[in-house]
């Protein structure tokens, strides 16, 4: 018992990452219909600049992480404008390949400006508590709490601002959201800012609970995407539902059939999922 | 069809890399050529599922290392000779496609290409564990190669290679060919225009799309083996997903949906990574900047520039 | 100032003269190219990157003491890198071009074992020698391929030694957490297994991760649930350190053994020394500052001052690859004839730059495979860094043997 709570506990905080990656990429397929390939090398960069923020130039870590979430949404809107909207038009494998495009100057620039070697961010929080038999990291519980935060106020701003309504209506229905009077120009590079933010918090999560390597971004997105597809494309309740259950299910893998196996069990998971409810957990059918 | 000098260039293509080994010595060049010629096969098949009925697969290499493997093991195994393995794996492949794409391509949408994608790692990751059956990530060398030296051809030789792949890169392209222009072809591009209107019509649209599917593994699955007989050695690592994501890139890169353009593609992926090798650190971003680039102005592909230029001259002319 | 112009004149003279066809040019001083087949980007980066700065270092260091000798003329070395990825694809693509192209017949680098096993499937063909440094892969040098040699041994020699030294601390319950999807570390582990039953002990389990695997917490808690009398850790520096970090954080309190080659700043990025204290590496008496010879430490501090990083542990066995090189072209008496260069490398001595110590067999630092052994070592981390505490019983001349005989 106390070995089967251990190990949801386990993929808790690795679920709210995928929870964070996968909110980007859900809102990005969900209102612009592109499979944003390079979102997961963007949250690399992003966490790879915390480290950078806080121990080369010496800020504290909080601040580090503002700027870094600040950098990152300047460079959403800047890969929405530059590299996306020239290709809005044509077909979406076209942005599937600009999404590769991206991915490799990313990961180029990344080995660039950062090196080879893994970046971990230290955080200083090195305190365990244990309950009866359980124990949880003091890091690992502020990840959760802190993925938490981030997913009520998306959600919040998403249901109640005047934006996060505009960003809705171009998901349900562009053409009738056009003729409401929305900004459809702007949405996107609103949308991508946001997402890329989120991104860059879900790097500092890899890089502070584990590490970011060369080839964490192309494992970031899979995870996201595998996300999507469990828990409906573009829905946010289906992303948090989606990114937990996808967590867990790889700690119970790992904990109790086979750890060499746990991402094909997780695969298996998701493309069961997709036969039964094709439109995923949460998705509307 | 629409663009008749393809045809021409696609001609003349052919007796060059056939007259290759006799232009160029360096051994270099031949090998990129077989490779490329090797990824033509691949783009031909992918072009079917991603240029004809618009659908973004990302399991190409994985179908290739089941023909890489199922070939190798099958030789290793049963002590079939090299042909017939060779001839057996696209048939192998094609199976597991047959499994693989019944349940996923019923569902209609844009989750196909993450489904595709999950496949292609899942075999990744079933060839990396299952080490008693595939040697996992040390890999299996001494592939045999087709033919000896006492036999009528030596494939050890690189030039007689080169004939080999040249040869059966032509055959494939000439089937994708009648299969573009049959009416499997043609529902497959109805399919890409409108899926709702063809199911309307009352043709099962997924019928159609799961013969692109297998077919395309098929392609994959023969290159596959072509590869592992051609190197000799195969490991996990080369059917990984980097690779997949290069078959999209030769279809589209050279235009989607043409006959040509595969081949232009194919040779692309495998020219320009080594041709930029001299920009060293710099290479992955060079190589992502010019697809970006590439991407946003010339969308329908190096046959699709190629294609604007002739008419337009033709216009000129007239 | 005088010896910068002339190298850059030899340089310049090399640069013309190779693509017309090499070795033509009839001044006394003049260049040899080698090249470098390694992963400079990609995942395996953190083992290729340092293993090429190891090469041009030694190179450097060559060409400072006058070059490679070989008749009346001396020899700058000219290295030339290229990118592999660690794929075996992009590896073939890579010394094809340096062997084609470049006209290169000296090839090093080689950190995974997959580009390294498909560049071997070809070499025994080519009119080159192939050095092999990090890849562990026991197979690639199980076949005797004539013109190629591999500086770093076997895991499963380490292994062995590992199992021994772990039997007689007298554990009869270990559980292994490694790697074991990459061929040598599951061979280590066999090889580990094996010593441990002679002693009376054995594994009662064997959990895997992947190589971008950094969350081990599920495993680590399957293992916690078994009691085990102590934890075997087989894997690369980067996942290995999050074990020790994990396996603390979850509260386990037993033995730890490791076989990881990480260096003090490798794993103090991930763990405290708290975490980390009382772990034993059980590996090859690789480049750590304890356990180096003064050559091993000027390696260090050149390395360091060049470079701006600390060298990793495993970088020098391609620095060593570089010295045995120019030895037996020297010992040859030519540039030209590869394969009595070849012959040349299975007849050395270990040179006397050679970072990493090596148990010659009969006298020679490549046994008849091609294969070098470096003593094997148990070192612990205590306060802060890594101490060498004994030599393990290691038997170079028996494991020679024995891999000939998988041939």
């Amino acid at each position: 018992m106390i070995e089967l709570v251990q190990q949801i506990l386990n993929g808790l905080a690795i679920g709210g990452v995928y929870v964070l990656v996968a909110l980007g990429l859900t809102t990005v397929f969900g209102i612009l219909g592109i499979a944003h390939f390079a979102h997961g090398s963007v949250s690399m960069f992003g966490g790879c600049l915390t480290c950078f923020l806080a121990v080369s130039a010496g800020l504290p870590l909080l601040a580090a992480i503002a700027a870094a979430m600040a950098v990152g949404f300047v460079l959403g809107v800047a890969i929405e404008l530059l590299a996306y909207r020239p290709v809005r038009g044509a077909s979406h494998i076209n942005a599937f390949i600009v999404a590769l495009g991206l991915t490799m100057m990313v990961e180029g620039l990344n080995l660039q400006l950062f090196g080879h070697e893994q970046v971990v961010i230290l955080t200083g929080l090195s305190r365990v508590f244990e309950i009866g038999g359980v124990t949880i990291p003091e890091l690992r519980l502020y990840v959760i709490l802190a993925a938490a935060a981030l997913i009520a106020s998306m959600t919040l701003f998403v249901e109640r601002t005047r934006t996060g309504q505009a960003i809705r209506a171009v998901a349900e229905n562009r053409e009738a959201a056009i003729l409401m009077g929305v900004n459809v120009q702007a949405i996107p590079l609103i949308v991508f800012g946001i997402s890329t933010t989120l991104g860059v918090c879900a790097g500092v999560m890899v890089g502070s609970l584990f590490a970011i390597a060369p080839g964490i971004g192309e494992w970031l997105v899979v995870k996201g995407f595998a996300v999507l597809i469990l828990g409906g494309l573009g829905s946010i309740p289906g992303a948090v539902i989606g990114g937990m259950v996808l967590g867990v299910t790889e700690a119970l893998a790992a904990g109790f059939v086979s750890s060499a196996y746990k991402d094909l069990i997780a695969f298996a998971v998701m493309i069961a999922v997709l036969l039964m409810r094709p439109q995923g957990l949460m998705g509307k059918a | 069809m629409q663009f008749r000098p393809a045809y021409l260039a696609l001609a003349a293509a052919a007796v060059g890399l056939a007259l290759l080994p006799q232009i160029i010595v360096a051994k270099y060049y031949l090998h990129l050529s077989i490779l490329a010629l090797i990824w033509t096969i691949a783009a031909q098949g992918q072009n079917l599922i991603q240029g004809h009925a618009g659908y973004v697969s990302i399991v190409q290499a994985g179908f290739m290392g089941i023909g890489a493997y199922g070939t190798t093991l099958l030789g290793m195994h049963f002590a079939l000779p090299v042909w017939l393995t060779m001839l057996l794996a696209p048939f192998v492949t094609a199976l597991f496609a047959l499994a693989a794409g019944y349940p996923s391509l019923r569902v209609k949408g844009r989750c196909f290409a993450i489904v595709t994608l999950a496949y292609n790692l899942v075999i990744f990751i079933v060839l990396t564990n299952w080490t008693s059956l595939t040697h996992g990530e040390a890999g299996i060398t001494g592939i045999p190669k087709p033919g000896g030296p006492d036999g009528w051809f030596d494939f050890r030789d690189r030039a007689t290679f080169n004939c080999l792949t040249l040869i059966l890169a032509g055959a494939m392209t000439g089937l994708a060919w009648l299969i573009a222009r049959s009416r499997i072809g043609q529902t497959l591009r109805a399919i890409r225009q409108n899926e709702d209107l063809v199911g309307a019509i009352g043709i099962p649209a997924w019928k159609y799309k799961l013969f692109a599917f297998v077919a395309a593994a098929a392609f994959a699955g023969l290159a596959g083996a072509v590869y592992a007989h051609y190197q000799s050695f195969i490991n996990p690592e080369v059917f990984g997903l980097a690779q997949s994501l290069d078959a999209i890139l030769a279809v589209i890169v050279g235009g989607s949906g043409a006959i040509a353009g595969p081949f232009i593609g194919a040779f692309f992926v495998v020219f320009l990574p080594e041709y930029l090798r001299f920009a060293d650190a710099f290479r992955l971003i060079i190589y992502g900047l010019a697809l970006i680039l590439a991407t946003i102005f010339m969308p329908r592909g190096i046959v699709g520039v190629a294609s604007d230029l002739w008419a337009r001259s033709r216009r000129g002319r007239e | 100032m005088m010896r910068k112009l002339t190298l850059a004149a030899a340089a310049l003279a090399g640069a013309i003269a190779g693509p017309l066809g090499g070795s033509s040019a009839a001044a006394a001083e003049r260049t040899l190219r080698i090249g470098v087949s390694d992963a400079l980007t990609g995942g395996a980066s953190v083992y290729g990157l340092p293993q090429a700065n190891a090469i041009r270092m030694a190179a450097d260091e060559i060409n400072a003491a006058g070059g490679v000798k070989v008749g009346g003329d001396s020899y700058m070395l000219d290295v030339i890198a290229h990118d592999d990825k660690g794929n075996p694809t992009e590896a073939t693509n890579a010394v094809r071009k340096l062997i084609d192209f470049d006209e290169v017949k000296y090839i090093l680098g080689f950190c995974c074992s997959g580009a390294a096993s498909a560049v071997a499937s070809f070499i025994a063909d080519e009119d080159a020698v192939m050095l092999v440094g990090n890849a562990a892969e026991r197979s690639i040098t199980a076949r005797g391929i004539p013109n190629l040699v591999r500086t770093r041994p076997p895991a499963d020699y380490t292994g062995a030694a590992a199992g021994a030294f772990v039997g007689k601390r007298g554990h009869k319950r270990v559980a292994v957490l490694g790697a074991l999807d990459v061929g040598f570390y599951a061979l280590y582990v066999d090889a580990f297994e094996k010593e441990l039953n002679k002693a009376g002990g054995q594994t009662i389990a064997r959990e895997s991760f992947g190589l971008k695997d950094r969350d081990m917490t599920p495993q680590l808690t399957k293992i916690r649930e078994m009691n085990p009398d102590a934890l075997l850790v087989v894997g690369y520096v980067e996942p290995a350190a999050f074990i020790y970090r994990q396996s603390v954080e979850l509260g386990m309190d037993i033995p730890r053994y490791g076989f990881t080659s990480g260096s003090e700043e490798q794993f103090l990025r991930v763990a405290t020394s708290e975490q980390m204290e009382g772990v034993w590496d059980l590996r090859p008496t690789e480049l750590t500052l304890q356990s180096a010879t003064e050559t091993g430490l000027a390696c260090h501090r050149n390395y360091t001052e060049r470079y701006g990083m600390p060298p990793s542990p495993s970088s020098p066995y391609a620095h060593d690859n570089v010295h045995a090189l120019k030895h037996a072209i020297e010992a040859a008496g030519t540039v030209d004839d590869t394969r009595a260069v070849a012959r040349a490398l299975r007849e050395l001595a270990p040179p006397s730059e050679a970072v990493m110590q090596y148990l010659p067999v009969d006298g020679k630092m490549f046994d008849r495979n091609g294969q070098a052994y470096t003593a094997n070592g148990a070192f612990q981390w205590r306060g802060g860094k890594w101490v060498y505490v004994e030599e393990l019983p290691s038997d170079a001349k028996a494991y020679s043997e024995f891999l000939a005989s998988l041939r």
